[in-house]
């Protein structure tokens, strides 16, 4: 008994992953993984808001679905200073060609001219 | 959901990441940690459930503008807290009241974990729980009993008490809450302490 009764005291890892979240939320755990959560829950103020939230929506599977594309827009928002600086990099690349380039043609120019310069008496 | 190469790294090292190099992927991978959870919080608050995502995308804004300005060192207590002020301003816009505002302070450490950990360390604490147990009201006493002793669910509970979901929730709640009080007063009544 007193190994049961120490859980009312204990304050220890109440994070609930939020697949195991869901599945709780659709009704997909069993009467002891139920009993886990609901006993997380009640440690954790956060995960308690959120899940009387969360039963709050009229389709549950529906909330699913929305995660999803908010994590779809959140990862749009934070991928967008990357993909601008891979963006600049890439139009940074001809430049670059091009300047080396045009520095070689400038070295062998001035090489023949040079040369030439040298020849005449 | 949620599941990747980047599990293994905890919170705080995915902030130290962003910090170090400001690359906002990091906070994606943060953020989306909590999308549920924000959606959650959001939907309690607001009772809507378009109001509730799109006020989860406006707290994914801030919380990115915020963390370029300053160091937060305890993510999961400060997200919840801009999560709840960002649906009380709603609210407050939506009703043309001034509710509350919640004043917890954003960077501190979470509630009283101390404290518990020092309760929970006092083997006097589990001998005054059976006494401080009788003392609880018939209906906590029957869903503490049942909930922690017997490790049945909500639902389970509610089928053998005939009591509501909300009922079950509340007497565990409640009996959760004045166990602690009933024990720290015995301990602090105690000879021994």
């Amino acid at each position: 008994m007193a190994d049961n009764l120490k859980d009312i005291l204990s304050h220890l890892s109440t994070d609930i992953d939020q697949e195991t979240l869901l599945l709780y939320l659709q009704d997909k755990l069993s009467e002891e993984k139920k009993h886990e959560v609901e006993k997380k829950l009640l440690d954790n103020e956060f995960a308690n808001d959120a899940m009387e939230g969360l039963q709050e929506f009229k389709d549950k599977q529906r909330v699913s679905l929305m995660v999803e594309m908010l994590n779809r827009d959140l990862k749009k928002k934070t991928e967008k200073k990357k993909q601008r600086r891979e963006k600049m990099r890439l139009k940074d690349q001809p430049w670059l060609y091009i300047s080396i380039i045009i520095i070689i043609l400038l070295i062998i120019i001035s090489y023949i001219v040079i040369i030439k310069a040298m020849k005449k008496p | 959901m949620n599941k990747g190469k980047y599990d293994h790294i905890t919170d705080q090292d995915l902030l130290e990441r962003f910090y170090a190099d400001h690359n906002n992927e990091w906070l994606g991978i943060l953020l989306e940690r909590y999308t549920l959870l924000l959606l959650g919080v959001c939907m309690k608050y607001l009772k809507n459930e378009e109001d509730a995502r799109d006020s989860v995308q406006q707290i994914f804004l801030k919380v990115i503008q915020e963390l370029h300005k300053y160091k937060v060192e305890y993510f999961k207590s400060w997200i919840y807290m801009i999560a709840k002020n960002h649906c009380l301003m709603k609210l407050r816009d939506r009703q043309g009241k001034m509710p509350t505002e919640i004043n917890d302070n954003l960077m501190s450490a979470p509630s009283d974990e101390l404290d518990q950990q020092s309760l929970l360390k006092n083997d006097l604490a589990f001998e005054t729980m059976e006494e401080a147990l009788k003392e609880l009201n018939q209906e906590q006493r029957q869903c503490v009993t049942l909930f922690y002793l017997e490790r049945r669910s909500y639902q389970e509970i509610h089928e053998i008490t005939g009591f509501t979901l909300l009922q079950v929730k509340s007497y565990i709640q409640n009996g959760k809450r004045n166990l602690r009080i009933l024990i720290e007063k015995k301990m602090k009544e105690s000879p021994n302490n």
